[in-house]
């Protein structure tokens, strides 16, 4: 069989040119995650060292957040949907998590909960916010995550305005190694190995031909049809996955924090996982992960010299928008594809 | 015992309703203007409407009268709005998909915008006194004077902009604009200047209303936030870029919200203002109305 | 030759205006069946409407003896028609090897579905045979939006025969292009022919009465004429509605 994708080009000086350009992306994608890998990695272990908590448990929640928006750069950078309300199956993960966990304190159980409901609300929710597109579609979605925040936030079983707190610490059961969800490096290396895991699971889905639809929705949605797709159901397809991953990023908050409260719904939490998506560069998904660490050190370094750390994230995320629209991965990722092409000559 | 229900209950509350539905007015013309005539849903809507109210506040305290901060914000936040839409919006406005660009960036602008009001003016709620203190009777219901002035300015103001728009040259061009831009400028419409203009004007709509809305719900840096979903229901449900839409969803949907919050619980009046947009997107995506300049 | 489209009676309005009505015609396998018609007669909503985009009002479309009428269009691309786009319809930010990939991905298994792109070996092997034969190996990594004019229709039919149709909907395919590309158009689609049924929408008459084996000639949304080039030309009807008054 031909190898179609990798084609010589004339004179043997050059590089090979490669013809699938999504699939050297998205290997250029995995280094740098595996980059990202190292440089926690070597964090954990600075933590261990030093006998740090607090600089763990706020890379553990980076790691979190990075999880929510990943599944918001499913749906802008892959299937071009703005979602302004991701929020809303982050705080459904974390509430049913800590619900759960308080009753039974069983990881596998709060788990499970939580992608089951993502499951369910996600369907549902997808029926509705997936009958329209484009800025009907952030504003629908806005408003959903905007109803189950002012729900949550009078409902006095979950409760109320005050959250629910107490959540126990929780042992993960691994089969190998149990980890306890209080040990502050314990817990981060645990929360990177699930956050790699979700990434996997995404840039997986992403290279298979369903994956490379959703793509083709974003390019063209007209198109789609003709290929033999039904567009509704893939963008639902892509909005249920979404949905899974924030519910289970979600999932973990609790158990980091040992409580969860109504801010997890409200747009700042579905605005903040947009802004880290835009930073560190839509259609990416590395860029979710590089965009929640930048976030989160910009937030605690331009916060312990200021509070109003959120105007010079805000400037931040403006002068991204006009400068670069691809985000700091757009300027990084090409010059691994560089490399990738380069290395296999 | 059920005319009580009306004198004192219902009837009052009715106007309530109408006063918010005509600030809510006020703030969604602005936006569902500038969506028609720029296609740019402008996140920042809700921060322009704080900065107004911010505005009066700081201006009021330092002695000036409530009937020229009337006039004078509105003037104040023209500049900011043209400066916004030369100095941000145009250098995105031809990046593929517009949409999303000028929303995202509109967003990053109300994020400064509402921090900037924490720094300057602080985090803490203000109130200013009422500008027209008092009551009338109208048929044995008692309402508040100033209540009344603002639903008969809201009106005022709504009929204005009805007429700008339909009946004046500058109007014409500004529909001209919405409908086909490249065909407006070809007749010499400036098309980059009405749009800077258009959008200067939305936002001082937006700060009117925030002048106006200081007196009874108080001055914060979030207050837009918690305004603009229901500015954006508001233009859905009328119909993206549609200013008889505004006007009527607007004064539909408040009424809905203030009689839904009597009769069910003010926890339910969200959720189901929600359903109606939603209802109308699944049923009408266009909205009750149709865009503006398309007819 | 067998019947592979059979469109009865179809018609659709448009708020009281009937855009199509009542048109009948038959294309027969590894022929080409070409639509003609001046502007406004109903050509394209003809093609809309047997490819699915709009729901006709009134008659039948069937493939291969199976009743499509009113389905959407992508179960009627599942059930084997493929079409292009009068108005280039690409995927413009991707290259033209994943516009094919795109398209042949619908010959695998749908187990392949959720397998890594690279297993989609026939796929594969699919855009290959493709790139060869519309004469687009070179450009195979270039983004769909670079290519030239010419090159963007020839990849607008390759997309539309990659999924293996059973038969190819060409909605003007030589729009704007220069009389050699034309030319080359026409062979290629010529060539085409000897392995899928062809329905074709074509301006230019030339083009016409060289590749056609058979022709329906619209007017005013109705059918006006139909039979073989020669006698299609020779029609007075057709003269005075399609030729200028005769």
């Amino acid at each position: 069989m031909v190898d179609i994708n990798v084609v010589e080009a004339k004179g043997t000086a050059r590089p090979k040119r490669v013809i699938d350009r999504l699939g050297l992306a998205m290997r250029a994608s995995h280094v740098l995650v595996a980059l990202f890998v190292v440089a926690a990695l070597i964090f954990a272990a600075v933590g261990v060292i030093q006998d740090d908590r607090f600089f763990l448990r706020l890379g553990t929640e980076a790691l979190i957040f990075a999880g929510l928006a990943l599944s918001v750069d499913i749906l802008l950078g892959y299937t071009g949907l703005l979602s302004l309300g991701q929020a809303l199956y982050f705080g459904l993960g974390a509430y049913v998590s800590a619900v759960v966990l308080k009753e039974v304190p069983s990881f596998w159980a709060a788990m499970a909960a939580a992608l089951v409901v993502a499951l369910v609300i996600g369907f549902l929710a997808g029926l509705i916010a997936n009958r329209v597109r484009g800025v009907y579609f952030a504003l629908v979605t806005f408003g959903l995550a905007q109803v189950a925040a002012r729900a949550v936030y009078n409902t006095r079983s979950l409760g109320a305005s005050d959250g629910l707190i107490g959540v126990p610490v929780v042992p993960i059961d691994l089969g190998v190694i149990t980890v306890m969800s209080n040990s502050p490096a314990g817990f981060f290396l645990f929360t990177l190995g699930f956050i790699v895991v979700l990434y996997a699971v995404c840039a997986y889905l992403l290279d298979t031909p369903f994956g490379r639809v959703l793509l083709a929705l974003r390019a063209n949605e007209r198109r789609v049809p003709s290929l033999g797709y039904s567009t509704r159901n893939l963008r639902l397809s892509a909005y249920v996955l979404a949905a899974v991953i924030a519910s289970l990023s979600g999932a973990l908050y609790p158990m980091l924090r040992g409580f969860v409260s109504p801010e997890l719904l409200f747009f700042t939490t579905s605005g903040n996982a947009v802004i880290t998506v835009v930073i560190g560069g839509v259609g990416t998904l590395a860029g979710a992960l590089y965009g929640g660490v930048i976030l989160t050190v910009l937030k605690s370094v331009i916060g312990s010299l200021t509070e109003h750390h959120l105007i010079v994230i805000g400037l931040l995320f403006m002068a991204t928008v006009i400068f670069l629209p691809k985000g700091i991965m757009g300027v990084v990722r090409p010059l691994i594809e560089r490399m990738l092409r380069g290395g296999k000559r | 015992m059920f005319l009580d229900y009306i004198q004192f209950v219902l009837a009052p509350q009715m106007v309530t309703g109408l006063s918010l539905g005509m600030a809510v007015v006020l703030v969604a013309l602005g936006l569902t203007i500038i969506f028609g005539l720029l296609d740019v849903i402008n996140m920042a809507h809700g921060e322009f409407y704080a900065l107004g109210a911010y505005l009066a506040l700081a201006l009021g305290a330092s002695g000036v009268s409530f009937w020229l901060l009337i006039v004078i914000v509105p003037l104040l936040m023209m500049p900011i709005g043209y400066v916004v839409e030369r100095g941000l919006i145009q250098r995105v406005f031809n990046m593929p998909d517009r949409h999303v660009t000028t929303l995202l960036l509109t967003f990053g602008l109300g994020l400064v915008l509402e921090e900037g009001l924490k720094v300057v003016f602080g985090p803490t709620t203000q109130r200013p006194a009422t500008p027209i203190p008092g009551a009338v009777e109208v048929m044995g219901v008692i309402l508040p004077t100033y209540r009344m002035f603002l639903i008969g300015l809201g009106a005022a103001i709504v009929i204005a902009v009805a007429l700008v728009v339909n009946k004046t040259r500058l109007g014409a061009m500004v529909r001209a604009a919405a409908f086909d831009r490249n065909m407006a400028a070809s007749l010499g419409v400036p098309v980059e200047r009405v749009f800077a203009g258009t959008f200067a004007f939305g936002v001082a709509l937006a700060g009117l209303a925030g002048v106006l809305l200081a007196p009874i719900y108080s001055v914060f840096p979030t207050m837009g936030r918690d305004f603009i979903f229901l500015a954006f229901t508001v233009v859905i449900v009328g119909g993206m870029g549609s200013i008889a839409g505004a006007v009527v969803a607007g004064l539909v949907i408040t009424q809905i919200q203030a009689l839904s919050s009597l009769v069910v619980s003010p926890v339910w009046s969200d959720p189901i203002v929600f359903s109606i947009m939603v209802l109308v997107l699944v049923l009408r995506p266009q909205g009750l109305f149709g865009r503006l300049g398309h007819g | 030759m067998s019947v592979v489209l059979e469109v009865r009676g179809l018609g659709v309005r448009f708020g009281g205006i009937r855009a199509v009505d009542g048109v009948s015609f038959d294309a027969e396998s590894n022929a080409i069946t070409t639509i003609i018609g001046p502007n406004g007669a109903g050509k394209s909503t003809l093609f809309n409407l047997i490819s699915g985009m709009i729901r006709p009002s009134s008659g039948k479309v069937m493939l291969r003896g199976v009743d499509l009428t009113g389905r959407p269009p992508y179960l009627m691309q599942r059930a084997g028609m493929g079409r292009s786009f009068q108005i280039t319809n690409l995927f413009f930010e991707l290259t033209v090897f994943e516009n094919l990939r795109l398209a042949a991905q619908r010959l695998e298994t749908t187990g392949r579905f959720l397998l890594p792109v690279r297993r989609s070996e026939r796929a594969l092997a699919r855009v290959h045979e493709l790139v060869e034969r519309f004469a687009l190996a070179p450009k195979a990594g270039e983004l769909a939006g670079a290519l030239s004019h010419g090159e963007q229709r020839r990849l607008e039919i390759a997309v539309a025969l990659a999924t293996e149709p059973s038969i190819l909907l060409l909605d003007e395919p030589t729009q704007g292009m220069s009389h050699s590309d034309t030319a080359d158009t026409a062979a290629l689609i010529r060539d085409l022919a000897r392995d899928v049924t062809i329905l074709l929408i074509e301006h230019d008459i030339g083009v016409v009465m060289d590749i056609s084996n058979h022709i329906v000639v619209m007017h005013q949304g109705r059918k006006l004429a139909e039979g073989a080039p020669a006698v299609v030309r020779a029609d007075p009807a057709v003269k005075s509605a399609y030729f200028g008054h005769a």
